[in-house]
């Protein structure tokens, strides 16, 4: 007992002789996780991240992580970026939904839902909704990246019944929010909006527990072949920024090879990054 | 005067008799649902484990997990984390704990013991989510200063995190242990001369010790099952901390590998199998820790029961004993020893154990009355450290959450994901899901007690059905998770449903229910019984009219810690029910919000400091609602047990 409080102590003194300048910490998401799937492919190469990068099961929880700790980097969604984290320019251009509509910022992917067959009743007129300006100003609200084709929503007659919108936490924002709108528009309870994750979202919708399934990825093998008439219908974009502490002053601009040479261990310490 | 025929008097014998057998058999099968239920999850486990995506020895030895990129499954640096962390816990809460428990059932004056001691039990209703809330915001942030780390999500963290959850239940139990030594020893030991601290030190602990070691492995059976607060502060990453004791290194469990990515994980592929891999492990692990703890207070009743009936020649004679407890502390001494060398180096080595040997030759020259001092204000200082411990976590929580409560934030719907609006929604799916599980549970749960209390004598068979509850019990609450999520959810295709989460909550609070039944059952007297048989009342009858209403108040008590335990946890229902979702469940079938989820969910989800406001709200209220069960418990079985007389 007394052994580890010693070993507490002493490994403390050696942890603070470090040199000035700030180690590095790596902040990324669980192996599970859509967006770090991207990160893999888009930024690492499909390359190994580093053993003690520090695994988070949700944006939330890496933009928490950042807030609090001065040496750490992470990557989150757009809708994520505040005054609390500082955004990185990447090959010189800032994260900001125009640059993504642009063409010109380099990490972003689209946001799905899915359908078991064509849409039809609620969960047709649900995705016409969002994709009207209506919805896609909802889009723009949670800080994702609107698509271009718009046009309003108008409300048609006769819908009756309920479905169920289950999925990834990703596109839970956006879908929860056009729901209360929805829902406002037709005075009735029409649709219900649950988080999950990715995996439940497409496993409800193909197995018909839910008429609509979100997913902040592409389908897997495995999940085409178990369910083989699912519907993608993308709901708009989202960009990938990657953040810092904002009292990091070692770097404004990373390159996307420097951001994958942090996140291989190449870097230890932000001053050599200078 | 009439006479009875022969064959009318035969008939209605027939009939109570096979009316008692039905009886008998329903109340059978709901004892066998514990051993029933342990089978089958570890059953369904191994089945979504199949086929393992790699082979066993290195799914067991593999250093690197790395399930999606590079298909990499080794889950050794889990277990080491698991292990590790653990370990830190342990060395944290065993010394407090067992100096807490002598407190209250040695040192503390009657009124003290009256106050402290629900305290504590209370503490141990604290859901676990709150806890990683608590670590995640504050306890992290504090170690990364203090500590001038570069960051707070450590092994550390984790430690003391896990090691003041496992404080009141190792308390509690030792307390019990410790209570349960005859009285008659200490006052032998007092009338041989010697002074408190010899009576407790030489008698009580030793006979104790038992018990107190069952507590101990029940602490580290919790610590070992623990999720939700792990996975907030222990930073995940699967790496061995290097060198092994660092304890700055940032460490993963097996629980919060299955925390973080079974949500996401796609049904069917070689991750998913590979984290019922993970599962099955972490229940083989729990199991083994459980059947030596059951082993152990076997043995404490056996000698208990000795004692009590007529000596048995010991086992083992004292002399070789002594010798075996001679080497086990050489050994000890000598780990102790390697340990410090590879921390500190030979220099610090020779200086520290210099030291040691000096303070144990003045602890030898003390005398008693000092010696007594000394170790009694030990004592009292570890009581005040968990007092102090668990008043920084309450009062945080209160301090964040008092401001956002008001009859709108509990009445209204969350809007905007929990920033505005209020927390009806999961406040009420908290009581369907729980109202569920304890209709479930309480029939199966009383009823096996019954079955155990009143329809047989200790045998092989109750053992078996002992066990099994025990087991479960002792089964980490993320495996009932993955347990719901394989058989309810795809097996049964309920799908993400109350009704998942309403079975799957109910078979984890099922033990508890058992267990303060058959302890209610048991103290009514045998007397009673027998007086009821003797007026030509049948089993059931006696059952119905005369044991069952006394034992009510105790029946009651295990019902609403149940319902405590269900309302606070969160990692069952993480795959089976939840959903952050801002409406009411319309059937069985469909999804539903609930407390500690919704906590989850906005204390790492949701950006913005609304956000936070509100998880410090939701924070306080699922505190004070599962707080407010298990006092409500706890006042049931104190006015019970000072009103009840026989």
């Amino acid at each position: 007992m007394t052994s580890l409080l010693i070993a507490v102590f002493f490994s403390g003194c050696v942890e603070t002789e470090t040199p000035e300048g700030l180690t590095i910490v790596v902040v990324g998401r669980d192996s599970a996780s859509g967006t770090r799937e991207f990160f893999w492919e888009h930024v690492m190469e499909k390359g190994d991240f580093i053993d003690n990068m520090l695994e988070k099961n949700s944006n939330g929880a890496v933009y928490q992580t950042v807030t609090s700790t001065e040496g750490a980097i992470g990557y989150v969604g757009l809708g994520y970026l505040d005054e609390n984290v500082k955004a990185v320019k990447i090959d010189g251009v800032m994260p900001t939904i125009a640059n993504v509509i642009a063409g010109t910022y380099p990490i972003s992917r689209s946001l799905n839902m899915y359908t078991n067959g064509e849409a039809t009743g609620i969960a047709e007129e649900f995705l016409k909704y969002l994709d009207s300006t209506q919805g896609q100003a909802i889009v723009i609200d949670e800080g994702f990246v609107p698509k271009t084709a718009i046009r309003p929503y108008m409300k048609v007659e006769g819908l009756t019944g309920s479905i169920t919108v289950v999925g990834s936490t990703t596109v839970l924002p956006v879908a929860q929010l056009a729901a209360e709108a929805f829902n406002e528009l037709y005075g009735a309870s029409l649709v219900a909006v649950s988080g999950g994750g990715s995996s439940v979202g497409v496993q409800s919708a193909g197995g018909g527990s839910a008429a609509i399934g979100m997913a902040s990825r592409e389908l897997k093998s495995s999940e085409i072949a178990n369910y083989p008439n699912l519907v993608k219908h993308i709901v708009c974009s989202d960009g990938i920024a990657v953040i810092v502490h904002p009292s990091n002053t070692y770097v404004e601009d990373l390159t996307v090879e420097e951001i994958k040479a942090i996140y291989e261990g190449a870097y230890t310490d932000w001053n050599e990054l200078n | 005067m009439t006479i009875k025929k022969k064959g009318d008097m035969i008939f209605t014998k027939s009939k109570r008799n096979r009316k008692e057998k039905v009886i008998k058999s329903i109340f059978f099968i709901a004892a066998i649902f514990g051993v029933v239920t342990i089978f089958s999850i570890l059953f369904f486990l191994l089945k979504e484990a199949y086929p393992l995506p790699t082979d066993l020895w290195s799914f067991l030895s593999g250093t690197k997990w790395s399930p999606t990129e590079s298909l990499l499954f080794g889950t050794y640096p889990l277990i080491v984390g698991t292990l590790l962390v653990t370990f830190g816990a342990m060395a944290l809460a065993i010394p407090l704990s067992i100096g807490g428990a002598l407190f209250i059932s040695e040192i503390a004056s009657s009124r003290v013991r009256s106050i402290i001691k629900p305290a504590i039990e209370l503490l141990a209703g604290i859901p676990s989510v709150v806890y990683g809330f608590f670590g995640l915001i504050l306890l992290t942030s504090w170690i990364k200063d203090f500590f001038g780390v570069p960051t707070g999500e450590t092994w550390l963290a984790g430690s003391i995190i896990l090691g003041i959850m496992a404080i009141p239940t190792i308390t509690t139990v030792a307390e019990d242990a410790l209570k349960a030594v005859p009285r008659e020893y200490k006052e032998g030991s007092l009338a041989m001369g010697a002074t408190r601290w010899q009576t407790i030190n030489k008698v009580v602990l030793p006979t104790a010790l038992s018990g107190i070691t069952a507590a101990i492995i029940l602490g580290i059976g919790r610590a070992v099952g623990e999720t939700m607060a792990i996975l907030m502060v222990c930073g995940n990453a699967a790496i061995i901390p290097s060198p092994l004791w660092n304890t700055f290194s940032p460490i993963r469990t097996l629980t919060s590998t299955l925390g973080i990515e079974t949500a996401e994980v796609p049904v069917g592929g070689p991750h998913y199998h590979a984290l019922f891999g993970v599962a099955v492990l972490l229940l083989l692990i729990t199991l083994i820790i459980n059947i030596s703890a059951v082993y152990l207070l076997g043995l404490l009743q056996k000698r208990h029961n000795a004692t009590k009936a007529k000596k048995k020649k010991p086992l083992l004679s004292i002399t070789l004993v002594l010798k075996i407890k001679k080497i086990l502390t050489s050994f000890v001494l000598l780990f102790l020893l390697l340990l410090l060398y590879l921390i500190t180096g030979l220099l610090m080595t020779g200086a520290l154990v210099v030291l040691g040997v000096l303070l144990w030759f003045m602890v030898k020259k003390l005398s008693q009355k000092s010696l007594q001092k000394i170790a009694f204000s030990t004592i009292g200082v570890s009581i005040i450290i968990i007092l102090i411990l668990l008043g920084i976590i309450l009062s945080y929580i209160f301090i964040n959450g008092t401001g956002m409560l008001s009859w709108e934030f509990l009445t209204e719907p969350p809007r905007s994901l929990g920033r505005a609006g209020g927390i009806s929604t999961a406040l009420i799916g908290t009581m369907y899901l729980v109202a569920g599980a304890i209709a479930i549970a309480l029939p199966i749960g009383v009823g096996a007690s019954i079955y155990l209390t009143e329809y047989t004598k200790e045998s092989i068979m109750t053992k078996i059905i002992r066990t099994g509850a025990d087991l479960l019990n002792g089964t980490p609450s993320i495996v009932f998770g993955l347990f719901g999520f394989a058989f309810f959810v795809l097996y049964l295709n309920f799908g993400f449903s109350l009704l998942a989460g309403q079975i799957t909550l109910a078979f984890m609070i099922i033990p508890t229910i058992l267990r303060t039944t058959e302890e209610a059952l048991r103290s009514v007297p045998q007397a009673i019984r027998e007086g009821s048989y003797a007026v030509g009342a049948t089993r059931w009858q006696t059952i119905r009219r005369v044991v069952l209403p006394p034992a009510a108040p105790g029946i009651i008590t295990g019902a609403i810690l149940g319902i405590g335990r269900a309302a606070g946890e969160t990692a069952p229902i993480m795959f089976t029910a939840v959903a952050f979702s801002s409406f009411f469940p319309s059937s069985f079938f469909e999804p539903v919000n609930a407390l500690p989820y919704h906590l989850f969910i906005i204390a790492t989800n949701v950006p913005g400091t609304a956000a936070r406001a509100a998880a410090g709200g939701t924070a306080l209220v699922l505190l004070l609602l599962v707080i407010g069960f298990y006092a409500i418990a706890i006042l049931i079985r104190n006015h019970y047990q000072k009103t009840m007389k026989w």
